[in-house]
């Protein structure tokens, strides 16, 4: 809430010291830790984006493929609109997985040094928290 | 004759006992919510204390509403598999959400999502757009569920035209079901905020969840669990034979010796497939409900929750769907709802009268009609609390009062905010209760494609991007959807269109997201490009914070 920030960060385009927030932008620990979010989010956006629109393509343009019975009752169609379901929460869960291991600790490292202290600390001393809350 | 008309006299007292008791339980926990709720946090964001799996629960209440769970098993029912296809989008959506939207937006703002999509620029500007296409996006959904929610229970409670009720004939009923409808949320959300509606939510989850289970099991019991031969039975009791469980019996259609309308339907799929996928992570009802957990792990986890509860829940809408062709059929069911919307009930109906006769037949109507009650309910109820939320807190607090207003201000004017949207919500859908609002939840969806989600994720993601951008993209998106539907079919110059009388349809698409999205985008990167400002130092504040959690709002302390 930049009207409620405290006077160090309120307008930061002007110059001046940079808060704690802006330095560790550059700070190699939070360049590793926006590299390995990014890696697994867009490569992975891209590619179900990817598939649900060969999906939705294939129902508008191959009819004659999607009518493909492979057995009983059950066609083409079916097949590639449940594997739209498992992909989603196979991805979930892939995504899950990944976050716990490879995010979620170099984050909370990063956040407890900027709040000075974690989640007990966070309340009295990090002033971001405080001035915004 | 179906049994819906015949025993509705019967079944009648059951469904309209069953809806009292929801509301009674429901007014209860509003009273209780009403007593936590004093900060803006606890009115905006229930005091971000829910837990990830009461959260994931609250979602699926919150996104599946009445027109998912009467209206893609109807159409099921009705159009065979081009139902699935919706199901398919609105859950494929959540992808969008899980990886670039939910923990960054909970780590970067507070209370709506201008706060992330103005963090870095000016604020008057930004907040007033967000503020526009917030409460545009909510409202037309809104309008869309109310409108509907007076036919439905008229329809529920099994009135039909020439009989009465409690004195009340079946348009009266109607009327009397919207102002029910508007009246209950107005009263959760402005005396329980987002804590009441939460639980709300949650409970109207639980049920859905529940009431789904239970006809999905029955339906599969009497087919031996072979669904096959479900499937088989419906495409047999539907007349289309083998085509209907394909593609291309309602979306898409192949018009014979027209090639132009042919190519026209087929786009307008496509269109509709993407602004269902990427609509759903720009919906703000959807993303405020981010704010109510305690941290972005927190988050994560009620996506996840989400991801599976929707899931599951629309793979049963295959069951239901094909259960109601084969075991209801076709004409019973258009004899009762023209779009289908009474599949489901009548569905719990026969399966109740196979295995227990009419009196299990009476009680499963009765279970699936409050279900779809308090499916209108939970959604409604979350998209109020979005709209008066980002009127107090954007446009009142922050565009108003440049943000010098106190908490208790802020949730006062929230509380009222939520009566004014109640108030013209009832109006409005009393006003349009005659026509044809089904294109509005598309729509809805259409902008928060177009409007929202490119300016969230440019916001979070582009060095670059600054305030004439954000402006730029949030209106060119919302105007392009918007207009782009006036020129439509569904608008004018068609069969069913909202308006007749005059013709200014010259765009051949219902669904504008595959012009719409780019247009929105562009109209974002260019109007970014004619500016020179720059946000850089502001721009690695919010990234720093959205990425570490540092800054974030934790939970309030009782």
């Amino acid at each position: 809430m930049p009207t409620e920030l405290p006077p160090q960060s309120r307008s930061p385009e002007d110059g001046g010291e940079p808060t704690p927030d802006i330095v560790m932008h550059t700070d190699p620990r939070f360049i590793e830790l926006k590299r390995r979010l990014l890696r697994f989010v867009f490569p992975m956006s891209i590619a179900f984006f990817v598939w649900y629109l060969t999906y939705v393509v294939m129902s508008a343009y191959a009819r004659d493929v999607m009518a493909t019975e492979v057995f009983g009752r059950t066609n083409l169609a079916l097949v590639f609109g449940l594997l739209q379901f498992f992909s989603t929460f196979g991805i979930a869960i892939l995504y899950s997985r990944y976050a716990a291991r490879r995010l979620d600790p170099l984050a909370s490292e990063l956040c407890e040094e900027l709040t000075g202290g974690g989640e007990a600390g966070s309340k009295d001393s990090g002033n971001s928290t405080e001035a915004r809350a | 004759m179906n049994l819906l008309a015949e025993e509705a006299g019967g079944n009648r007292a059951l469904t309209f006992g069953m809806f009292l008791a929801f509301i009674a339980v429901t007014l209860a926990v509003t009273v209780w919510a009403s007593r936590h709720t004093r900060s803006a946090t606890d009115f905006h964001s229930g005091g971000r204390q829910f837990s990830g799996l009461q959260n994931g629960f609250a979602i699926g209440g919150d996104y599946m509403s009445a027109a998912s769970f009467l209206g893609i098993s109807g159409m099921i029912a009705l159009y065979g598999y081009d139902g699935f296809l919706y199901s398919i989008g609105f859950l494929v959506a959540w992808l969008v959400a899980l990886l670039l939207v939910a923990e960054l937006l909970r780590n970067s703002g507070r209370f709506t999502i201008a706060d992330v999509l103005s963090y870095r620029m000016k604020q008057r500007p930004v907040r007033t757009a967000a503020a526009v296409s917030t409460i545009t996006v909510s409202i037309f959904y809104l309008l869309a569920q109310m409108v509907g929610a007076g036919a439905l229970i008229a329809l529920l409670l099994g009135i039909s035209p020439g009989e009465t009720f409690l004195g009340m004939d079946a348009e009266t009923a109607k009327i009397v079901g919207i102002i029910v409808v508007g009246l209950l949320m107005t009263v959760y959300v402005s005396f329980g905020g987002m804590k009441g509606t939460t639980w709300v939510q949650i409970i109207n989850a639980g049920m859905l969840m529940g009431g789904a289970i239970l006809i999905s099991l029955m339906v599969m019991g009497m087919y031996d669990f072979n669904f096959n031969s479900l499937m088989g039975d419906a495409a047999r009791a539907s007349g289309e034979g083998k085509s209907f469980l394909e593609p291309g019996q309602f979306y898409g259609k192949e018009v014979a010796g027209d090639a132009l309308q042919t190519l026209w339907n087929k786009l307008d799929l496509i269109s509709l497939g993407l602004a269902l996928v990427l609509g759903t992570a720009g919906l703000p009802h959807v993303l405020i409900r981010f704010y109510t957990v305690p941290e972005a792990k927190a988050a994560r986890k009620s996506v996840n929750w989400g991801i599976g509860l929707i899931g599951t829940f629309y793979l049963m809408t295959l069951i239901m769907g094909f259960g109601a062709a084969a075991i209801v059929g076709k004409n019973a069911i258009t004899e009762q709802n023209e779009a289908g919307n009474t599949a489901a009930p009548q569905l719990a109906e026969s399966v109740g009268d196979y295995f227990g006769g009419s009196g299990l037949a009476a009680i499963m109507l009765a279970v699936i009609a409050a279900v779809a009650f308090a499916t209108i309910l939970s959604t409604v109820a979350g998209l109020t609390i979005a709209s008066s939320s980002s009127l107090a807190h954007d446009f009142y607090n922050s565009v108003l009062r440049k943000g010098q207003a106190s908490e208790q201000e802020e949730v006062r004017v929230a509380k009222f905010s939520a009566l004014g949207v109640g108030i013209v919500a009832i109006v409005l859908a009393i006003f349009a209760q005659s026509l044809n609002v089904a294109f509005l939840v598309a729509l809805a969806f259409a902008i928060a494609a177009s409007a929202n989600l490119p300016t969230l994720l440019l916001s979070l993601f582009w060095r670059r991007f600054n305030t004439q951008g954000a402006v730029a993209g949030i209106y060119g998106g919302l105007i392009s959807a918007v207009s782009l539907v006036i020129f439509s079919p569904v608008f004018s110059g068609s069969e069913g269109a909202l308006v007749t009388g005059i013709d200014i349809n010259w765009f051949p698409l219902s669904n504008p997201g595959l012009v719409s999205i780019p247009l929105g985008l562009l109209c974002a990167v260019v109007g970014t490009l004619m500016s020179s400002e720059r946000n850089d130092r502001k721009f690695a504040e919010l990234q720093v914070r959205a990425l570490t959690g540092a800054g974030a709002e934790k939970a309030a302390e009782h």
